[in-house]
C-alpha cells in the first residue's frame, strides 16, 4: 500500500469510478485475493440475483431445476487417492458432449472435480488454478489441499443463493498426506474419504460402500472405482461416456484409464441374463 | 321446525344479516363463524345466534378438498341439515386432487428379482413419516395367496389397503374359475383398479412376485422354467411390453420352442389352445398407481432404490444359487439402508418357488453395521501408521 501511494498507482476501481461516477465499483482482479479492503462481490448493478431465483422455485410457478447431472467419485485408501469420473454433458434432454472433460487439473498435486452446471464449474476451478499458482508464487511453498478447498468454499459462499451449481471434490496431496474435500455451490465444505457427486451419485454409493477396503490393493482399487461409474451410468440417465480415471500418489497424480462405459458394462453383465 | 315457524320472521332477519356479512372467519372449505355476539341487535330472545360451521355438511371424504363453489345457499340451519353428508362427487368420479392435510415422504428400499430358483423380495421395515420414523418394523412385503407376494413402496396405508383387495379379488377368481389367477393377471387388475385414482395423492408402487402355477400343465411344468429363460432374455432386451396379449405371443414362442424338445403330441396342442395360461415359472411385475405396469427381471422401489440397483446390477444373474441371491439382496437393502435416511432398520427376505413364499427372519442390520465396522476397524488398525488415512 505504502509502495501504492509512492509510485501513484491508481487501481482500476478508481479509475472507473472517475469514468463512471456513483454506484459500486469492484476492483475486478482482487476480489479474491487475501486483500482485506474489498468486501464486494462482483455482481452486475441493477441485478438482484436472489430474487430472480426466488420466482423460479416451484412456488413461483415456474421449475428450473438445477441438477448436478454426472457422476463423480472419489476416495481415499491407503496408496492414496482415486477419482472417477464420467464424461456426459447434457444440456436438458440433449446430449452436448461425451467426450466432457470434468476432472480439472490444478497442478501436479491437486485435482478438482466437476459436478453441476459446467460453466460454473469450470469457470470457479480455474479461477482457483489461478489463485493456487499466485499462492505458491507469493508463499515459496505448495498450499495444501485444505486451503485450496477452503479458498473455492469462500468463492461459492460469496455467491451464495445466486444460482450457481458446482459440486466438486479436491483431491490432492500434501505434507498430511493424502486429502480429499467436498465443496458444494452452499459452501458446504466436507473433509472425508469418500465422497460421490451428481445425480448418479446413488448408483455409485451403493457400489463402492459394498467393495471398499481400508487395504485395496491399487488393481483393486482402480477397479472399484470403474464399477462405481459403470454401475451409475448404466442406470443413470444423466451419466454416460467414459471413466476418466485419475490416481493421486505422493509424487503426484496419474491418469490411470479412459475406458468406456458400454464395453465396460458388457465386460461385467456378460453372462447375467 | 316448529320453533321456528313460531319465530319464522324473527329467524329471516337473522338469516338474511348473516348473508350479508360475511365475517372474517370465513375461509374456503373451514368453518364460517359468524361475527355477531348473540342479543346484540335485538332485545328479542327469539335471535339466538346459529353458527353456520360449514365442516358440518362436508362429507368425511373430502376432508382437506377445496370446493370450488362456496356453499353459501345452506345458510338456513335447517337446510344446511337436509342437503348434507352424501358426497356427491365421490372420489371415483372426481379429478380433483385432494390436497393431504400434512406432507407424507414415501421413503423405503424394496428389491425383487428373478433367478433360477424362483422369485427373491426384500424390503426394510422403516416406515417414515418425513423426518419421524413412524414405525421400525413395519411390513413391506405382504404375501397376497400362497404363491404370490407384493412389495409395496408409497404411502403405507393405501399399500396395505389395496394389497387386501387385491387379494379378497384373487380369492374370488380362484373360487369361481379353479385356478389361481397369474402374476400378470393379478398385476393387471390392481392396475385397473387403481386406474380411477388417477391423478389424486394415491400412491402405491408394488412389484408382485409370484409362481404361475402348473396345476393344468403339469407337464410342461420343468420344461416351462428352462424355456422361460431363453424367450425371457428377448422380451426384456426388446422394449417392455405391458398388453397381454403381447405376452401371450411370447408364450407362444416359447410353445413352438417346446414342440421342438418335448417328446408328447399332445403338450404342444394343449398349450397352443390355452396360450396365455400356459406359461409357469417365476413372474415379476411392478405396478404403479400412476398408471405405469411392467414385467421384468429386477426391480427396487423407493427412495434407497439407487443404491440397491448397483449392487444388484453387479451381482444378480440367472444361475444364483438361493443362498447367494438371498445373499445379495441382503446386502443390497443394507447398503442402501447405510446411505438413505428413509431406509433402515431391519430387512425382511421372501422368496417364492413352485411350493410357494418362504419367509426368513428378520435381521436387524444394526447388528450387520457393527459388524462391518468392526472388519473395517479391524483392517485400519493392521495398515502401518499413515498419516491422514483413517477409517
Amino acid at each position: 500500500m505504502a509502495l501504492f501511494q509512492v509510485s501513484e498507482y491508481k487501481p482500476y476501481s478508481e479509475l472507473r469510478r472517475q469514468i463512471i461516477p456513483g454506484g459500486r465499483i469492484v476492483d475486478r482482479p482482487n476480489h479474491f485475493s487475501f486483500n482485506t479492503n474489498t468486501h464486494e462481490f462482483a455482481v452486475p448493478l441493477g441485478v438482484d440475483p436472489s430474487s430472480f431465483l426466488k420466482s423460479c422455485n416451484h412456488d413461483g410457478g415456474v421449475c428450473i431445476d438445477l441438477n448436478h447431472g454426472t457422476t463423480t467419485l472419489a476416495f481415499k485408501f491407503r496408496h492414496g487417492v482415486i477419482v472417477a469420473v464420467d464424461s456426459r454433458a447434457s444440456a436438458g434432454n440433449y446430449l452436448a458432449s461425451k467426450d466432457a472433460n470434468k476432472v480439472i487439473e490444478i497442478n501436479s498435486y491437486l485435482l478438482g472435480t466437476m459436478s453441476g452446471s459446467a460453466a460454473d464449474c469450470q469457470h470457479w476451478e480455474r479461477l482457483l488454478a489461478k489463485e493456487c499458482r499466485l499462492y505458491r508464487l507469493r508463499n515459496n511453498h505448495r498450499i495444501s489441499v485444505a486451503a485450496a478447498s477452503k479458498l473455492l468454499s469462500n468463492m461459492m459462499l460469496g455467491y451464495r443463493g445466486m444460482g450457481l451449481s458446482m459440486g466438486s471434490m479436491i483431491c490432492g496431496w500434501d505434507k498430511q498426506g493424502p486429502g480429499l474435500y467436498y465443496v458444494d455451490d452452499n459452501g458446504t465444505r466436507l473433509s472425508g474419504h469418500m465422497f460421490s457427486t451428481g445425480c448418479g451419485n446413488s448408483y455409485a454409493y451403493g457400489v463402492v460402500d459394498s467393495g471398499y477396503k481400508e487395504d485395496m490393493t491399487v488393481e483393486e482399487a482402480y477397479e472399484l472405482g470403474r464399477r462405481g461409474i459403470t454401475h451409475a451410468t448404466h442406470r443413470d440417465a444423466y451419466s454416460g461416456g467414459v471413466v476418466n480415471m485419475y490416481h493421486m500418489r505422493e509424487d503426484g497424480w496419474i491418469k490411470v484409464c479412459r475406458d468406456d462405459v458400454s464395453e465396460l458394462i458388457h465386460r461385467y453383465r456378460e453372462g447375467m441374463f | 321446525m316448529a320453533l321456528q315457524d313460531l319465530c319464522k320472521d324473527v329467524f329471516h332477519e337473522a338469516v338474511s344479516t348473516e348473508r350479508i356479512s360475511p365475517s372474517f372467519g370465513q375461509k374456503t372449505g373451514g368453518c364460517n363463524y359468524v361475527s355477531r355476539l348473540p342479543f346484540t341487535n335485538s332485545t328479542n330472545l327469539l335471535h339466538f345466534y346459529i353458527p353456520v360451521a360449514e365442516y358440518l355438511d362436508e362429507s368425511p371424504i373430502q376432508f382437506g378438498q377445496i370446493r370450488p363453489i362456496q356453499s353459501s345457499e345452506a345458510v338456513s340451519f335447517q337446510g344446511s341439515l337436509l342437503t348434507s353428508s352424501l358426497p356427491e362427487n365421490l372420489p371415483f368420479a372426481s379429478s380433483q386432487p385432494v390436497p393431504l392435510p400434512f406432507p407424507m415422504a414415501h421413503g423405503t428400499t424394496t428389491l425383487a428379482f428373478m433367478f433360477q430358483g424362483g422369485v427373491l423380495a426384500a424390503a426394510d421395515t422403516r416406515s417414515s413419516c418425513s423426518g419421524l420414523v413412524a414405525c421400525p418394523a413395519s411390513q413391506k412385503i405382504l404375501p397376497i395367496h400362497s404363491h404370490l407376494v407384493g412389495t409395496t413402496s408409497g404411502t403405507s396405508a393405501d399399500c396395505a389397503l389395496w394389497k387386501r383387495i387385491l387379494a379378497r379379488e384373487l380369492q374370488l377368481y380362484q373360487l369361481r374359475n379353479g385356478r389361481r389367477l397369474s402374476t400378470r393377471g393379478a398385476a393387471k387388475l390392481l392396475s385397473h383398479m387403481l386406474h380411477p385414482f388417477k391423478g389424486t395423492e394415491l400412491c402405491v408402487a408394488a412389484t408382485l412376485c409370484g409362481w404361475d402355477g402348473g396345476e393344468l400343465d403339469d407337464g410342461c411344468c420343468d420344461d416351462g422354467v428352462t424355456e422361460t429363460d431363453h424367450s425371457d432374455n428377448t422380451e426384456t432386451r426388446k422394449s417392455q411390453r405391458t398388453d397381454l396379449e403381447m405376452i401371450g405371443d411370447a408364450a407362444a414362442e416359447k410353445v413352438s420352442e417346446s414342440k421342438a424338445k418335448t417328446q408328447s403330441a399332445s403338450f404342444p396342442q394343449q398349450c397352443c389352445d390355452k396360450k396365455k395360461k400356459s406359461f409357469s415359472g417365476p413372474s415379476l411385475v411392478y405396478v404403479c398407481s400412476d398408471g405405469t405396469r411392467l414385467q421384468g427381471r429386477l426391480f427396487s422401489v423407493g427412495s434407497g432404490s439407487p443404491y440397491a440397483y448397483s449392487i444388484l446390477d453387479q451381482g444378480v444373474h440367472w444361475a444364483l444359487a438361493v443362498e447367494e441371491a438371498t445373499a445379495i439382496a441382503r446386502e443390497a437393502v443394507y447398503r442402501a439402508t447405510h446411505r438413505d435416511a428413509y431406509s433402515g432398520n431391519c430387512v425382511d427376505i421372501y422368496h417364492i418357488t413352485s411350493k410357494g413364499w418362504t419367509r426368513r427372519t428378520r435381521e436387524d442390520l444394526k447388528e450387520e453395521y457393527y459388524r462391518e465396522k468392526e472388519r473395517r476397524r479391524h483392517e485400519g488398525e493392521t495398515q502401518r501408521d499413515f498419516a491422514g488415512v483413517k477409517t
